[in-house]
């Protein structure tokens, strides 16, 4: 359960860095956060799972996203 | 150009597994075992000393007291400094379309005063999905703050569970119901009051002869008060704080 959880953060890590349209890096970073939260939980951390899953997956994704609102979105100089 | 960029890509990969490699070796590969003594101190006697059921509380709160009272005012100077930055930034960014007319259309994911013509298509799915779940995220983040010392949680994860809940309660009641949790004046009103609060309650261990951050309960029969009233002076100040940079992010400047 470990690996897969472990495999699965690290294949939307890259696929993060990969994307061109950035709020699909903002969702998956977001998966990340949850994907941790469970992570901590099963290594017996609830409190850190709790703060990973608030504080990761809750507000920095409405930071990222309202940074998106006012900046571009997609990637303009490659394609 | 492309070969070029190819390499160093290439370059740039082989540098970052290696020096990941360098930093994470000598962990995987060394005998010595792990230094235990903090740990078994913890177990035997941090039930005892702190009343608290939770240890990860009772080490923040209080063996570890500075570390929270640093993180509170790191997160103190990086609010004033969003803060100052976006006051700036949201008198350049106005709504205003083609023909120079403020915009007040009603819109999903922002707050009145950012209102723009390309939200208009969009549904009112999240105002009332938000709207409805934002009393019980705040009422989950209460529970979270305020059973710290006994479950799993404590001011700081409460805390931000409450801006979650505020930022939830801005975004759905704007058409009618427009609550004082979503003026950021408010929200910077109680992050102010519970800092002066938290200093107040540092300094009252003084008082008791347990120096600065001590527990002065710590000779009653109720030691884990101090942590419950702690806990949930972090939590007011983290929510108040976290929930003001949200709503003034999305655009409520009131």
């Amino acid at each position: 359960m470990t690996i897969i959880i472990l495999i699965l953060i690290v294949s939307l890590a890259l696929y993060t860095l990969s994307s061109s349209d950035l709020l699909h890096g903002v969702i998956a970073m977001s998966a990340i956060s949850l994907l941790s939260a469970i992570l901590f939980y099963i290594l017996q951390a609830p409190d850190v799972a709790i703060t990973e899953a608030a504080v990761g997956a809750g507000v920095s994704t409405v930071i990222f996203v309202w940074a998106l609102r006012h900046s571009q979105r997609k990637d303009e100089t490659h394609e | 150009m492309s070969n070029k960029r190819s390499w160093s890509g290439a370059l740039q990969t082989t540098l970052t597994i290696g020096s990941m490699a360098i930093i994470l070796l000598p962990i995987f590969l060394c005998e010595t075992p792990w230094p235990t003594a903090a740990r078994d101190f913890l177990v035997q006697n941090g039930q005892n000393e702190s009343g608290a059921l939770n240890l990860v509380s009772a080490i923040y709160l209080g063996y570890r007291a500075f570390d929270t009272l640093g993180e509170t005012i790191v997160l103190l100077v990086a609010v004033i400094g969003t803060m100052g930055l976006l006051s700036r930034v949201e008198s350049l960014i106005t709504p205003i379309d083609d023909e120079g007319n403020t915009i007040q259309s009603v819109s999903a994911f922002s707050l009145n005063n950012e209102k723009r013509r390309s939200h208009m298509l969009r549904t009112h799915l999240l105002e009332v999905v938000t709207g409805t779940i934002g009393p019980i995220v705040l009422l989950f983040g209460f529970y979270v703050m305020l059973y710290g010392h006994l479950s799993p949680g404590g001011g700081f994860q409460g805390g931000v569970i409450i801006a979650s809940g505020i930022v939830f309660l801005a975004l759905g009641n704007q058409q009618d119901r427009a609550s004082a949790l979503s003026k950021s004046s408010t929200l910077g009103g109680i992050e102010t009051v519970s800092f002066l609060l938290l200093l107040l309650v540092a300094i009252s261990g003084i008082f008791f002869g347990k120096g600065f951050l001590g527990n002065p309960l710590e000779e009653s029969a109720y030691p884990v008060g101090y942590f419950i009233l702690m806990n949930s002076i972090i939590g007011m100040k983290v929510g108040a704080s976290i929930g003001a940079m949200c709503i003034v992010m999305m655009g409520g400047h009131t």
